[in-house]
């Protein structure tokens, strides 16, 4: 390796990650949420919480078009609009392949209003929540069976499952209706329609008013656990099937490993595995974000590494790690 | 007038303390009769010289809190505005005295601190404002009551037995907390996050100078003995932190330049071993200093005076005492390979990666007679190296000098049959 190469990543490695990703992190947010002001909109397909209520929107997020696209009759599924539904997916692919769950940590508005939040509660000195590993694990499911209604539900109005009766369209976009964002995202561009509850028949109402619910358990929720509504995210679910294909990934070395723990202490979701797993060389699990804090705590040299297509880009070292934990407090 | 019970404990404080004196300087001529010390090492040299010159006074002003074991968090104790110092003693002399109160068969740590602890009990007296017991082995443990009796303001600071469940990791986060919320009370200062925030930067420090001079053991060439970085770690027990950075720092600059003009401190085919088990504290430094006549050299190390007491570091992601503080319990445990724990495999994984970053040809393993724990973990340790093929001497040791004679001919066996091995290789 050149000595300039070597420098280079280096520095690179000495970074402070998280203070780059607080500032891509707003610039992200505003693309997403005022991206159509700038004439800017990549796509309705994106892997990430961009939202199709917010008006101005410079993307949004795929699971809308899943759940329209879903309320299809089976027979269809083979006609124009199966590859309709092939396209969608292969678009949402092709954007997830890239940056894997990179996506929550770096791009998600309502993740980024979740970091907010965790910044404010640290100012205000407000102790943070946290489960326990069985409760954890337990919640932790709760994301797939959302992710199994957004999809069964909208068939159910396409269809008839055993002979019922099929949804009326009132269950459209199950999981929008309940969605923190779809009533949190628009609020930044000073439309507070959905803050609302529907009354014009039953079905949206009960959806629209657990929408509302969710809204404040959500920001509650948020201000008290790091990353607080990630760990029900079906979004997150449906990463987590394609995450092993992806080109970014977090890979550890178990033999360097002392099993410290400080990559668990920082992490957000609360991950147990980046700590005390030593097999797997893969270790992006279902709920990770990829914020890459546990690589900047790591003070064990190339143990934790972030990889593009097998490549190290960010690695854990002693001296990145001995920099950042002592910040701007120099001893003498 | 003075009882018989008095005469004698004067007596007693009058021989040991010459027996102390005696015990301290047959130990540094022995470490400083090597060729090539290092010259910034005269700094530790002096330190212990002086240490226990004439009496073994604290060598502090300020109020000293005695901890018991490496699990108390140091970092607590600075920012409530009082210095800890580690009580644990490798001096035969005290271990001498020690034997009054504990078992013949007991560990000499203990006995040398329960014994250092009692015979200087109406000097410290005053200074001491505790002496905090973590409940790591029995002996430890029992211990504390004997310093309890003794009159000491003791602190029980409970410990899990184990550290890999969530539960054992909230528990002994409790006990931090509930120990940081103790020692405002006992040193009467607040801990502030700001204060804890300064404190934990450097012990950093020291923790990242500890490994720097951790990698430059790693050189092909060997720079520093393992004796001199036994003498270095057991200085940071009593040492002034920024002194101690400050001297450490020249050492580090001292090697670094010896490195660069590729200066030896002895043969360069000087068989690579890795010392493990009861750790060595000064003035015992017997098996150290045996290791390294006998031909060998000691690269690295996993004890809980020297690799253990000082490689990590806290990582906290938050600036407030409710994440700072679990987030010390957590350095404090997590890491920690301390047999008292079980399961305890983090250990074999540690020496497996040592020997490999270290380059390591040989692992001495030195048992205190007495501390069951590592006797126990003896076997453990050994098939993991066996697996590795890497040889391993057991040494079961104490404090005194008697075996010095056997101890240095299994030694220089061991050597010798690691350099054989070479040649076969």
């Amino acid at each position: 390796m050149s000595k300039a190469l070597k420098s280079f990543r280096r520095a690179i490695n000495n970074a402070n990650l998280s203070r780059f990703r607080f500032y891509f992190q707003a610039a992200s947010f505003v693309l997403l949420v005022y991206g159509g002001y700038l004439a800017i909109n990549i796509g309705d397909q994106l892997p990430t919480f961009g939202c199709i209520f917010t008006e101005h929107r410079g993307g949004s997020c795929y699971l809308f078009g899943l759940q329209h696209q879903m309320a299809t009759p089976w027979k269809s599924y083979l006609s124009g609009r199966g590859i309709g539904i092939l396209v969608g997916l292969l678009t949402f692919f092709a954007f997830f392949i890239v940056f894997n769950k990179a996506w929550c940590g770096f791009a998600c508005p309502l993740g980024t209003i979740q970091d907010w939040l965790t910044a404010l509660r640290n100012r205000f000195k407000v102790r943070y929540g946290n489960y326990s590993e069985p409760v954890f694990q337990r919640l932790g499911k709760i994301k797939y069976i959302l992710l199994a209604l957004l999809i069964l539900i909208p068939m159910g109005m396409g269809n008839s499952f055993f002979g019922l009766p099929k949804l009326n369209h009132d269950f459209g976009v199950p999981f929008c209706m309940i969605c923190p964002g779809r009533t949190v995202l628009p609020l930044f561009s000073g439309d507070f329609s959905q803050l609302a509850i529907d009354l014009s028949s039953k079905t949206k109402m009960i959806f629209t008013a657990l929408g509302l619910l969710i809204t404040g358990i959500f920001l509650a929720g948020s201000f008290i656990k790091k990353r607080f509504f990630c760990l029900f995210c079906p979004m997150s679910a449906f990463h987590y099937i394609f995450a092993k294909a992806a080109l970014l990934r977090l890979s550890k070395d178990g033999a360097k490993c002392t099993r410290c723990g400080n990559c668990y202490r920082a992490c957000d979701v609360g991950i147990r595995a980046i700590a005390d797993d030593l097999e797997h060389k893969n270790i992006v699990k279902d709920d990770c974000m990829m914020c890459f804090k546990c690589v900047e705590m790591c003070p064990e040299e190339g143990c934790l590494k972030v990889k593009f297509l097998g490549l190290p880009i960010y690695e854990s070292t002693e001296e990145g790690f001995f920099k950042r934990m002592q910040g701007h407090n120099n001893a003498k | 007038m003075q009882s018989d019970t008095d005469k004698r404990f004067a007596r007693m404080q009058k021989t040991t303390g010459l027996h102390l004196a005696m015990e301290t300087e047959e130990t540094l001529q022995r470490l400083t009769e090597f060729p090539d010390n290092p010259v910034s090492m005269k700094y530790f040299y002096d330190l212990f010289h002086n240490l226990y010159k004439d009496g073994h006074s604290l060598p502090t002003a300020k109020k000293v809190i005695g901890t018991i074991c490496l699990q108390v968090p140091d970092e607590l104790i600075y920012a409530a505005g009082a210095t800890p110092m580690r009580m644990c003693s490798g001096a035969y002399a005290y271990d001498q005295v020690g034997a009054e109160f504990l078992p013949a068969k007991s560990c000499p740590v203990v006995k040398a601190t329960t014994g250092m602890l009692h015979l200087n009990q109406s000097l410290w007296g005053e200074s001491m404002a505790s002496v905090v017991v973590p409940t790591t082995c029995d002996q430890k443990k029992k211990s504390a009551e004997i310093l309890k009796e003794m009159g000491y303001p003791v602190y029980i600071l409970e410990m899990p037995s184990s550290k890999d469940s969530d539960d054992a990791r909230f528990y002994w986060q409790e006990s931090v907390k509930k120990f940081a919320l103790d020692l405002q009370q006992i040193t009467g200062t607040k801990i502030t996050s700001s204060k804890l925030q300064d404190v934990i930067a450097e012990m950093a420090e020291c923790s990242r100078l500890f490994r720097k001079l951790n990698e430059l053991r790693r050189a092909k060439t060997p720079l520093i003995f393992g004796k001199d970085i036994f003498l270095v770690t057991s200085a940071y027990f009593v040492d002034d932190m920024a002194s101690w950075r400050r001297a450490v720092r020249r050492l580090i600059a001292e090697l670094e330049e010896r490195n660069k003009n590729d200066l030896t401190i002895t043969n360069r085919q000087a068989p690579r071993l890795l010392l493990t088990g009861s750790p060595p504290i000064f003035p015992n430094l017997k098996v150290p200093i045996l290791v390294e006549q006998a031909g060998g050299i000691i690269v690295a190390d996993e004890v809980c005076s020297s690799n253990r007491l000082l490689y990590d570091t806290v990582a906290y992601d938050e600036t407030n005492l409710n994440d700072m503080v679990p987030a010390l319990a957590d350095r404090y445990l997590k890491p920690c390979t301390c047999p008292c724990l079980t399961p305890n495999t983090d250990r074999n994984r540690k020496l497996e990666e040592m020997v490999k970053s270290h380059r390591v040809e040989g692992v001495v393993y030195q048992a205190f007679s007495g501390c069951l724990p590592y006797e126990m973990e003896q076997k453990q340790i050994s098939n993991t190296l066996t697996e590795a093929g890497i040889p391993m001497l057991y040494l079961e040791t104490d404090y005194s000098s008697e075996d010095l004679g056997q101890l240095s001919t299994r030694i220089e066996a061991f050597i010798e049959s690691i350099k054989a091995r070479r040649r076969k290789n």
